[in-house]
């Protein structure tokens, strides 16, 4: 060691072990400066933090920090394979660990958030760079060791063996017997680092059990719901009159004075625009403090969203609709005015949303209680570093202290379902400011009911379809969406600023289009005429709290986008499959982009770029891959439509009132896209209108498939997902509130519902992107497209029920 | 006061007779493993076994099942290794595993009643069990594996 180490690069990536009090450890990370506080040699030892991804202990085991959050897609033990492979560890020796969402942790691993389905599109290529850069470490301090050459050498099983003599050494042998000190210079020795051909893949490729799943089968997973502090006290929401807006006047706690073991009842400071009307009552127990809670007797505002109703916003997205100069393009190539203009014939259609809820089967929960100067906080959220900064910013506001005097560290725990649904911190700031009004820890706990009143649903949506057929042919498509933007409210900006979910329109107007809420429409398909114009009712985003959902904007689009190709299909004579497979052409701006290399803030269009600098962090700490999942463009989808098609025996002869529809999708954004194709049989009672969804088939290209029992379950669950939306899953909102409180009339798919599933994996070997949402986005459209196969309606609304398919039939 | 036996063990509960025994046994003695859903019986969380039957423990007052015998998820199987839980890391069902507590309560009820059942009696018996990472098609298949490791193990 040398006081050179004090002066460490912020623009080295090191391999380094040292020695500790405990012995040698080696870790592995992209320095992030000078180290802090190091004067000289032994304490720069002692300062150094192994900065992120893996650890390696002086007896080769392993450990893999995982950032994300356990939802259910397993992505630890994915990671962990991504590293362990290039690192030749032996799996045995590999086990994970969940920093806590800290300003320490922020500093060393970057954002926390666990969203887009993007965690394995953005992880691989730096986890499995790491695990290659710890692997040419340890060989070349094993072949010093060997006193052997390091081409000759071979790594595997936490071995390196010389492949003349056959001599070999354990990893934990040369951890215990030598120093590293190895650096890669960034980002070009980093980005040429060697690694495997997918053809030598041992652990990546293969079904490793997931670390998470046995404690999933004996009660001992804890999640956010299962925390217990000592002197702890419970907290119950009172189901509040408005979901958005109102205003809790006075509380009388007459009638709850006389529950034993009730506490007080605490109206929520909601100034920050959170919690709004939230009233908590405060008891011994959670019986104790739900029975308050029915008890309190709370007078109310209902503020400026307390009239707001499904049908009053439907009107109001169709004036906006109808208005030419309301909204931005989103897409806007060739001359789609011109070719309308020309048209032979316009086909028209409009197509509608409801809204749908996450309904984990975990409620919304946070425990919160203060030691000392430190807020330490419980939950299982999708976003440690959101959960810590709003908390801090919101505490900032209440104590009226600077956010820096403000220490937070929030305790990630397994969260019982997210589906983009565990990204607003309600419950926290709730449980923070009840724990500072009771001065004691706080588990507030929502029922389902609240949950449900208080949930951040997909925006309802209003989508007008324009299609120019001339010649014959498909010439043009005008797709205006009307919805409510999820950007504007996001908790982070409100708490910074920060408008980073919004992205300018390229017409230079300014005005704002919310990719989030849009994405999908830019569809792969080669049309030389196609304007997507985003249409924002500011609204719905307040009333009903607008937010992303599984896929996010690619449920409602893809549905919308599939079934108008489709009804384009059938007026022009054509099959839809043979009218996909002719635009699925892969040219143009659906050619996808070459693998190339780019640096993060430098302002390329990766939408994950404008998120990472957009936030107030060091952008070492991001990381954009210089690899692309898009590479092969819209030609990956037409080879999985082929594949889906093919496996579904799409085209034979169907019984009467049967029927087969398909569909493909993109998801999740364009930028990171898993290619999927589906195929729904579906038989229709025309009596009832009921529909049968008999089977799914299902052929998915994401590149590499990680672990390949685990895509399927998650395709599975995801395909179900579209299926429980399409069929049956429906939020109305009226004065103001959501109309759904439980599961008695919010209906998510149930086993006796289930579908036969074929999944085919279609393998590219391209950079992998995300398994655990993409099939949601096909089996809608899908099952549109079986209906009218099956019995002649074209239904132009989601969810489809079995009175709109019964009033269909009857019209036609 | 209510005197319960749970898992073997015997608890007096300084809790009203009328609490859910859901939040007796999560929240009071703090097996957390049984988990909270709906509150209504619609969703099977919270599934637990009264002298050996699944029950919604949501539905059920502490103080009616004083006197009988309960088991909870941390309590069927002295090495977490009950057929069913065996079957459950096998075919690696659980997603999120929120849910997964009622489902294995439920299936193990119904294979301790039914030791080979069809498809459609599994269909029958789990579908009051929610899952909302929908993890059902492994459900089935596990159910009837975990049938099959209790005949052999018999």
């Amino acid at each position: 060691m040398s006081t050179k180490d004090t002066q460490l690069s912020r623009r080295d990536f090191i391999v380094r072990s040292m020695a500790t009090g405990s012995g040698l450890a080696l870790g592995i990370g992209f320095t992030t400066g000078a180290i802090p506080g190091a004067r000289a040699a032994t304490e720069a030892a002692e300062a150094f933090t192994p900065s992120i991804w893996f650890t390696m202990m002086p007896n080769g085991h392993t450990t893999v920090h995982i950032v994300k959050s356990e939802m259910g897609q397993h992505i630890g033990t994915a990671l962990a394979q991504i590293v362990a492979d290039e690192l030749e560890v032996d799996w045995q020796h590999v086990t994970l660990d969940y920093p806590e969402g800290s300003a320490e942790n922020f500093a060393v691993y970057g954002l926390a958030y666990t969203v887009n389905s993007g965690s394995v599109t953005t992880e691989f290529d730096r986890l499995s760079r790491s695990g290659a850069a710890g692997r040419i470490a340890l060989v070349e301090a094993g072949t010093a060791l060997l006193g052997t050459n390091v081409e000759d050498a071979v790594a595997a099983n936490s071995r390196v063996t010389d492949s003349v003599s056959g001599r070999s050494i354990a990893y934990s042998e040369i951890l215990s017997q030598t120093t590293i000190e190895r650096r890669f210079a960034y980002p070009d020795d980093f980005r040429d680092i060697p690694r495997k051909d997918p053809a030598d893949y041992k652990i990546i490729g293969q079904s490793m059990p997931a670390h998470d799943i046995p404690s999933k089968t004996n009660g001992s997973a804890r999640y956010g719901i299962d925390v217990f502090i000592p002197n702890m006290a419970y907290g119950a929401l009172v189901l509040p009159r408005a979901r958005y807006g109102a205003k809790a006047l006075s509380v009388d706690d007459t009638k709850a004075q006389s529950i034993p073991g009730y506490i007080q009842a605490v109206t929520v400071d909601d100034s920050f625009g959170k919690c709004t009307g939230w009233v908590v009552a405060i008891a011994e127990t959670f019986p104790a403090a739900m029975n308050a809670a029915k008890a309190l007797e709370v007078e109310w505002d209902a503020g400026p969203h307390g009239d707001v109703s499904l049908e009053g916003l439907l009107t109001e997205y169709r004036a906006l609709q109808a208005d030419p100069e309301m909204g931005a393009p989103w897409v806007d190539q060739g001359d789609v005015d011109g070719s309308l203009a020309n048209a032979d014939e316009v086909l028209e259609a409009e197509y509608t949303t409801d809204m749908v809820v996450h309904a984990t089967m975990e409620p919304l929960n946070a425990t919160v209680h203060r030691v000392g100067d430190t807020w330490h906080v419980h939950t299982g959220t999708q976003s440690t570093s959101f959960a810590r900064m709003t908390l801090t910013a919101y505490l900032a506001h209440f104590l009226g202290q600077p956010a820096e005097e403000i220490k937070v560290v929030v305790h990630q725990r397994v969260l019982g379902g997210g589906f983009g649904g565990k990204q607003d911190y309600d419950e926290i700031l709730a449980a923070a400011y009840c724990s500072h009004q009771v001065a004691r820890p706080v588990k507030l706990i929502q029922t389902r009911e609240t949950t449900f009143a208080t949930s951040f649903p997909r925006t309802p949506t209003l989508h007008k379809l324009r299609g120019s057929i001339q010649g014959g042919a498909f010439t043009a498509m005008q797709h205006d969406i009307v919805c409510g933007y999820m950007g504007p409210r996001f908790s982070v900006g409100k708490a910074y600023g920060s408008d980073w979910l919004q992205l300018d329109a390229d017409d230079g107007s300014g005005r704002d289009i919310d990719q989030w809420s849009i994405g999908g429409s830019d569809h792969w398909y080669t049309l030389a005429n196609h304007r997507v114009r985003a249409i924002n009712h500011d609204q719905t985003t307040w009333a009903v709290q607008a937010s992303a959902l599984r896929t996010v904007s690619n449920s409602y689009n893809y549905f919308v986008v599939e079934s108008f190709l489709d009804e384009v299909a059938h007026r022009l004579g054509k099959d839809p499959l043979d009218l996909r497979l002719s635009m699925l052409t892969g040219e143009g701006g659906s050619r996808g982009i070459p693998n190339a290399g780019y640096e993060p803030g430098t302002g390329s269009d990766y939408y994950m770029d404008r998120l990472w600098i957009s936030l107030p962090w060091p952008a070492e700490n991001s990381w954009i891959p210089y690899e692309s999942a898009t590479v092969g463009g819209a030609k990956r989808l037409a080879n999985v439509l082929r594949v889906a098609a093919g496996k579904a025996g799409y085209g034979k002869r169907m019984p009467k009132n049967h029927g087969m529809g398909l569909a493909v999708s993109a998801a999740e954004e364009r930028q990171s896209p898993t290619w999927v194709a589906g195929v729904a049989e579906v038989a229709v009672d025309p009596e009832s209108g009921e529909i049968d969804l008999q089977k799914l088939t299902i052929a998915m290209d994401m590149g590499i498939a990680i672990n390949p029992v685990n895509a399927v379950a998650q395709i599975k669950g995801a395909a179900l997902w579209g299926a429980s939306q399409v069929l049956s899953e429906r939020l109305t909102v009226k004065d103001g509130a959501f109309e759904q409180h439980n599961f008695d009339t919010y209906l998510p798919i149930r086993l006796s519902q289930v579908p036969e599933i074929d999944v085919e994996i279609v393998e590219s070997g391209n950079h992998p992107s995300g398994v655990g949402e993409p099939s949601s986005t096909v089996v809608a459209p899908a099952v549109a497209n079986a209906v009218f196969n099956a019995v002649g309606v074209r239904m132009r609304h989601m969810p489809i029920t079995a009175d709109a398919v019964k009033a269909a039939i009857q019209a036609t | 006061m209510v005197a319960l036996t749970i898992n073997g063990y015997s608890y007096l509960v300084d809790a009203p007779p009328d609490t859910p025994l859901l939040w007796v046994i999560r929240e009071e003695l703090r097996l957390a493993g049984t988990k909270y859903g709906c509150g209504i019986g619609l969703c099977g969380s919270c599934t637990v076994h009264v002298n050996g039957e699944a029950v919604r423990s949501c539905m059920v007052q502490a103080g009616d099942v004083e006197g009988t015998s309960i088991t909870t998820i941390e309590g069927l199987h002295y090495a977490d290794s009950h057929p069913v839980q065996q079957a459950w890391v096998e075919l690696q069902v659980p997603q999120c595993g929120y849910c997964q507590s009622g489902q294995i309560m439920q299936a193990a009820a119904l294979i301790a009643a039914n030791p080979a059942p069809s498809r459609d009696e599994i269909v029958e018996a789990m579908d009051g069990n929610l899952c909302r990472c929908a993890t059902y098609s492994s459900i089935v298949g596990a159910v009837e594996r975990a049938a099959q490791i209790a005949g052999s193990e018999a």
